[in-house]
């Protein structure tokens, strides 16, 4: 009986530290989960973002398109 | 990670700290504790937030944020495995020890590897008798101080390694221990520690600049006689003597082992453990194979002394040359450290008892297997295929039953078996390999051709005096193997992207497939051995492997199940002892997967423990079974660290850093200029040919692969700094030719589309191709809006967007610019250069975000705030200067040709200069082509050449044109014309009859010629008079066809906006059997009513009128009446010309003094038309063989601006019936006399004035057509005069009715 208490005593830290590692194991992977979401984030933030910057100096190089012609129509008047 | 530090939470609840807001179903209650299970769940969600990202994936792997974990203890925690043998936890320090040592190698190995000299960049002192020098002197030890401290330390760990790995090998050979069994892992240990041995050596031979700033230092503390303490001065000698003597650690280390007695034998399992690693590829970094081969060769020099040869360990059986012989030149040439290399065959060649004749492979003279990368591609190809589609389909999987176990339930458990698991483990193992070996391809390639420069023999192109770094990189590759690499270096970074892509799902499978087969071998299989071991009583083994059970079990619920038959030596029941195995998702530790490893291969070791030989005790199958474990288990802590090994084994960092080469150059280069670099070197190879066009972020991405080993291996900010200089400017380059190329690409599309198809088709059969640029795809570079490079995210898209918004507008120019500088019959190769930049903005556009087209055309031409641009004032300038003084124009082709001989001086226009073809039509061909089609429209100026005007001036430009035509038209008229009408009409007689038929038309002729005599004879009436009267009607037939080309395209216009103005085609709807007419009627009015209401939305005004303010409103209605009107009553310009040229006719000197007899002028020459009859009378006098006609000369512009000015005059009917011509052939019509009159044939002449006559009715007909169309009524008003008696005339009387 002792024995086998003993044997008990020295197997418990092992078993204790698989529970422990296999728990640090799902934090490890829920934070991997969490970098890898945040990079597919930035990316596809970026590529909006990119078009969205687009746009907008397409509609300021417009603008001032559009400024260069009346311009001229005031200076005619 | 610590493990300990979180020992103490159970799996349960934790407080995160920060309320995790997430999609859907998620959402939290109000309270702030979140569960374990919820937080996981969070993070789950996650994965279905949908993160689009539009742009084709053609680049490497490039993280903002890079986790990484590493369990790695380096045995920190043996301790907590009592149950392990001693003597391995033992060994486990030790082997801690160890690593430590060869972590701190590896940092001196980069500090004289990156060492960069000092010395040449401190100032000298000149002369003994140099006032600063002390403080010079002091300046430099100051400096150098912290830098020949950190070489003291390089020498005395140098000196401590050695001593250390002599001291285990002393241990290890001592007499009693000398069969004991040593495990594998502490003998590579050992094999790392000769390796690094070797590399510190060599980097201290090649760094020349090492030992010249420790001089420099010396020389300094020298002169200040800072040495004074002995012991100081006795370091800074041996440290002298250290940098100075070559091959010092080898040597050192080579004495003391020889010393030691049964080195050899411990040597030669070294050897041969790395034999049989290389052999059985147990490895997974590049570096770890070329590690094992220089441990080969170095320990075979070490262990071959005078008094033992390595042929005679040969002979032995100790070791297998023939097989080392074999590796060897397997891989001639390995990397030694950077881009240092080394032959390992040349440790053998310098070793005690070397004989050529036991290395045949070595000695032969042919080509080692790694300088050929070609012949490995096509395998390469065919597993990557492989493996790709394999993968493919278990992302598939993974994905989709990821995503659908998320939502069905909560657990966080997969439902994978084993079998899938272990499936995706082998998957990605065999990933990892595949990379590593694409890598050591490369690795190996680049390695044998720093080594194997080439020269002017192998390759003609290499300059004489080419530099040593670009003979082994520039000019060493040709341009198949430059693809190879780069196809290779594609596959390599697309495969490591996916492969992290799928990291989650891979590693989850792998810890739970290495859980799984740990858990089974240990509690299912080992109790075979257990059993036996027990049975028969053999203490060690037992001990042993319950030790390795003990050491890692795992069992269900905790409890060890009980009565385990096999633990008493007694057979199972017959039904089986039923174990359950648990499962969960959690790999070995480090430290346990080195015990068990360890603890189970000495049971199957050849060598002893103890007294006896382990192996013995077990049966063969249980051999095999551990053996098996054994070998398996080699690569588990490889694939735990999957993210790690991923990156190591596809490390292409090699390819930049150079400073082995830069130290060779003596200080000549600071560093070398990017042709030489080899990222560069392949991604302008992609750039130059043009092939393979969407792997060119992959070269690239090699300068993140260096920049980051510069910042985490080497720790140098300055190999950062030079490397990102080098990025800045190869992509500086990079888009430059990029979108060059994609300009020129679509441009040459654009031209080649628009190109006739017969053109090139005729050229075909000529033997001359003009062919389409090849295809190849930009497209997916020109999506690229985030490519990471070195952390910086660019915006392909954009960069290139800017670049070709100016080249196109260049084009713009350019294309202006050519019409500038030819004649009006340039206007056709204008439009067609619009059209095809046109078509190239769409092509691209469809990719960029572009201007607006209308809005670059606008500012090319400068025309944004300028009312009228280039073209308008050029085409002008051609018309008044060219057009107007040199054409000819005939009514027949309705063209105007160029005169034969012009009166006016040549228009000079400045050509522009080089202009690149690309900016023209795209390409040299197509250029060429496109001027020999519109070559065949620059003879004339015609209906084509009014249209293409209509289109590109506008009403505007046509308006200003116009205007300033009829500016010109008045200048002439009331100034020279005036003037020359007036002398010519003083020079004609005062009354010229219309001669009696009786004279006959001879003496008509002569009559004629005798009265016009001094007319004929006025010497500017040829050229002046003819020449401004021919540009007078040169400016009105122009605007006439201005007008008809207007009309034409204002047709096409109006038939293209019918569908916005509610302008609907009636359907054709056939009669039906029985159908009135009326009923006919109705349904088509129905359909078009049913037409006109789908079409409501089309409707301009309405539209309008609903959507937009007031002022639109009108705007539009306007517009929209405008347009009708055109349609209905036709407005002319042309009217409204002659109208303002008859404006012009103000002088007397046209019309002529009043009658005298109240009625008309029939004798007397006073009135315009009285002269354009001489005139006329003059221009039908037949010419000379070798004269020019009128015709040839003025074409007939001269008669359109006689018949106008005639018909604005109101003198037409006049001028038809007294012309003098006209009365001649009416003479010779009546007598039909052929005679020559002073040299005048009059037939001839009377053919002349024949066709003239035709020709000045049509043209008064054209006139009157447009002048009488404003006439109210169009009645004619006749006035009847009675013939009065003193009219004195023909018979004929007259009635003359004019307007």
């Amino acid at each position: 009986m002792s024995a086998s208490q003993q044997a008990n005593a020295i197997q418990k830290p092992i078993q204790q530290d698989w529970a422990n590692r296999e728990y640090v194991e799902v934090i490890t992977c829920s934070i991997k989960k969490i970098s890898d979401f945040l990079n597919s984030f930035d990316t596809s933030c970026r590529s909006r973002l990119a078009t969205l910057n687009e746009k907008l100096t397409q509609l300021e190089r417009r603008v001032e398109y559009i400024e260069a012609r009346i311009v001229k129509g005031q200076t005619l008047d | 990670m610590d493990v300990d530090a979180l020992k103490d939470n159970d799996v349960g609840e934790v407080m995160v700290s920060h309320r995790t807001r997430s999609s859907e179903e998620c959402m939290m209650a109000s309270n702030d504790k979140v569960t374990l299970t919820e937080a996981l769940h969070n993070v789950n969600v996650l994965d279905d937030l949908h993160l689009p990202d539009q742009q084709p994936c053609i680049e490497a792997l490039s993280l903002s944020i890079h986790y990484q974990t590493n369990f790695d203890t380096n045995f920190e925690d043996r301790a907590a495995y009592v149950t392990g043998v001693a003597r391995y936890t033992e060994e486990a320090t030790v082997h801690s020890e160890l690593n430590k040592l060869l972590e701190e190698g590896k940092e001196y190995a980069v500090m004289i590897y990156t060492w960069r000299c000092c010395s040449r960049a401190l100032p000298q002192v000149k002369s003994a008798a140099q006032e600063n020098r002390t403080e010079i002197y002091q300046k430099i030890v100051e400096v150098m101080e912290p830098l020949v401290s950190k070489l003291r330390d390089f020498m005395h760990f140098q000196i401590k390694a050695v001593q250390t790995f002599c001291g285990e090998v002393r241990r290890l050979c001592h007499k009693e221990k000398r069969n004991d069994f040593v495990s594998e892992a502490y003998l590579l240990t050992l094999g790392k520690f000769i390796s690094m041995f070797s590399e510190l050596d060599e980097l201290k031979n090649m760094k020349a600049s090492v030992r010249n700033d420790y001089s420099a230092y010396n020389r300094a503390t020298q002169c200040l006689k800072l040495s004074v303490d002995k012991n100081h001065m006795e370091d800074s000698h041996t440290l002298s003597m250290f940098l100075a003597t070559q091959n010092k650690i080898r040597d050192e280390l080579q004495k003391t082992l020889v010393a030691i007695e049964g080195y050899e034998d411990l040597l030669a399992d070294i050897i041969s453990i790395c034999v049989n690693m290389y052999e059985n590829k147990m490895y997974i970094e590049p570096n770890e194979k070329y590690m094992l081969v220089k441990v080969m060769a170095l320990s075979l020099f070490m262990v071959d002394t005078p008094t033992n040869s390595i042929y005679k360990m040969d002979q032995k059986k100790r070791i297998s040359i023939s097989k080392i012989d074999r590796i060897l030149k397997e891989l001639e040439i390995v990397p030694l450290y950077g881009d240092m290399m080394v032959a390992p065959y040349q440790y053998i060649k310098k070793s005690v008892n070397f004989d050529s004749s036991k290395w045949p492979e070595c000695e032969s003279s042919k080509v080692s297997p790694q300088s050929n990368i070609l012949a490995h591609l096509e395998p390469i190809r065919e597993n990557h295929m492989s493996y790709i589609s394999q993968l493919s389909r278990h992302s598939n999987e993974a994905l989709t039953t990821m995503r659908g176990k998320l939502r069905s339930s909560t657990t966080l458990a997969t439902s994978r078996s084993d079998a899938e698991n272990k499936d995706l483990y082998e998957l990605a193992l065999r990933g990892l390999q595949l990379l590593s070996s694409w890598t050591q391809q490369v690795m190996e390639l680049y390695t044998w051709k720093l080594l194997n420069a080439t020269d002017i023999h192998s390759n003609p192109n290499c300059p004489k005096d080419a530099e040593t770094y670009e003979k082994s990189t520039r000019y060493n590759y040709s341009s198949v193997e430059k693809f190879a690499i780069i196809e290779v270096i594609a596959m390599i970074k697309g495969l490591q992207l996916l492969m992290l892509r799928m990291e989650s799902v891979f590693m989850d499978a792998i810890r739970r497939h290495i859980y799984a087969e740990l858990q089974d071998f240990v509690q299912l299989v080992l109790r075979d051995p257990v059993r036996k071991a027990i049975k028969k009583k053999n203490d060690v083994t037992k001990v042993i492997l319950v030790a390795v059970r003990e050491t890692c079990v795992d069992w269900l619920r905790g409890v060890e199940p009980q009565g385990d038959p096999a633990m008493r030596g007694k057979k199972d029941p017959d039904e089986g002892f039923l174990i359950q195995v648990p499962r969960r998702n959690v790999g070995s530790s480090t430290t346990q997967l080195y015990l068990v490893r360890t603890m189970l291969e000495s049971l199957v070791s050849d060598k002893h423990i103890g007294k006896r030989q382990l192996r013995k005790d077990l049966n063969v199958k249980d051999a095999q079974n551990i053996e098996a474990f054994h070998k398996m288990s080699f690569f588990w802590s490889y694939m735990l660290n999957l993210n790690d090994s991923l990156h190591a084994s596809c490390n292409l960092s090699l390819l930049w850093f150079r400073e082995y080469f830069l130290e060779l150059t003596m200080g000549e280069r600071i560093q070398f200029p990017i042709e030489m670099s080899m990222p560069w070197i392949l991604t302008d190879h992609i750039l130059e040919t043009k092939d393979m066009m969407e792997y060119v972020l992959y070269p690239l991405d090699l300068y993140n692969d260096s920049a980051h080993y510069a910042l985490t291996l080497f720790h140098q900010q300055f190999l950062y700094d030079e490397i990102e200089a080098e990025v800045n400017l190869c992509f500086d380059q990079f888009v430059y030719k990029l979108s060059d190329q994609a300009f020129d690409y679509y441009k040459q599309m654009a031209g080649n589309i628009l190109l006739d198809k017969r053109f090139r088709l005729e050229c075909a059969h000529n033997g001359v191709l003009i062919e389409f640029p090849k295809a190849n795809r930009y497209e997916t570079l020109l999506k690229q809006r985030n490519v990471q490079l070195l952390g910086r995210s660019i915006d392909l898209n954009k960069l290139v967007g800017q670049r070709i918004n100016a080249a196109l507008q260049k084009a713009l120019e350019v294309a202006i610019s050519r019409f500038e500088g030819e004649d009006i019959t340039g206007i056709m190769e204008l439009e067609g250069l619009i059209d095809c930049n046109k078509l190239t903005h769409k092509l691209l556009g469809q990719f960029l975000s572009l201007n607006d087209f209308d809005a670059m055309l606008r500012e090319a031409n400068h025309n944004v705030s300028a009312p009228y641009g280039r073209i308008t004032l050029h085409m002008f300038f051609e018309i008044s200067c060219d057009f107007l003084p040199n054409y000819c124009y005939n009514a027949a082709t309705n063209r105007f040709v160029r005169t034969v001989h012009s009166f006016v001086e040549e228009v000079r226009r400045e050509k522009p200069h080089h202009i690149p073809h690309r900016y023209i039509w795209g390409a040299k061909t197509l250029t060429s082509s496109f001027s020999s089609i519109y070559r065949q429209y620059a003879g004339f100026v015609g209906a084509p050449h009014f249209r293409v005007i209509c289109r590109l001036l506008g009403y505007q430009g046509i308006a200003v044109v116009v205007d300033e035509l009829l500016k010109m038209v008045n200048e002439q008229l009331r100034g020279p014309l005036t003037k020359y009408t007036a002398t010519l009409i003083n020079s004609m007689p005062k009354n010229c009859r219309l001669l009696r038929y009786d004279y006959g038309s001879p003496g008509v002729v002569a009559y004629y010629q005798a009265k016009l005599e001094e007319l004929i004879q006025y010497p500017d009436l040829r050229t002046e008079v003819f020449q401004l009267f021919r540009e007078v009607g040169n400016a009105i037939l122009f605007c006439l066809l201005i007008e008809q080309a207007l009309t034409q395209e204002e047709a096409n216009d109006l038939k293209q906006s019918a569908a916005f103005q509610n302008v609907i085609p009636k359907p054709f709807i056939p009669r039906q059997d029985g159908q009135s007419q009326k009923e006919k009627l109705e349904l088509v009015k129905s359909v078009m009513k049913k037409l006109e209401v789908k079409y409501q939305a089309l409707q301009v005004v309405p539209v309008i009128g609903q959507l937009g303010n007031q002022q639109q409103s009108t705007k539009a209605q306007e517009g929209d009446l405008l347009t009708r009107e055109r349609l209905c009553c036709g407005l002319s310009m042309f009217e409204v010309i002659l109208r303002r040229i008859q404006s012009f006719l103000e002088d007397p000197i046209w019309h002529g003094p009043a009658p005298a007899n109240g009625v008309m002028n029939v004798d007397e020459c006073t009135e315009f038309h009285r002269l354009w009859s001489a005139i006329q009378f003059v221009y039908c006098v037949p010419v000379g063989e070798n004269e020019y006609t009128v015709e040839q000369l003025f074409g007939e512009g001269l008669n359109w601006a006689g018949c106008a000015l005639i018909v604005l005059l109101g003198q037409q009917m006049r001028f038809e019936a007294l012309d003098f011509c006209y009365h001649i052939i009416n003479v010779y019509r009546a007598d039909q006399k052929d005679e020559n009159v002073k040299g005048i044939q009059i037939k001839k002449m009377v053919n002349r004035i024949r066709k003239f006559q035709i020709l000045n009715n049509q043209i008064f007909a054209v006139l009157n057509k447009y002048l009488k169309a404003d006439d109210s009524g169009g009645v004619e008003l006749v006035r009847n005069f009675d013939p009065k008696p003193q009219f004195i005339g023909s018979s004929d009387s007259f009635q003359t009715s004019f307007v």
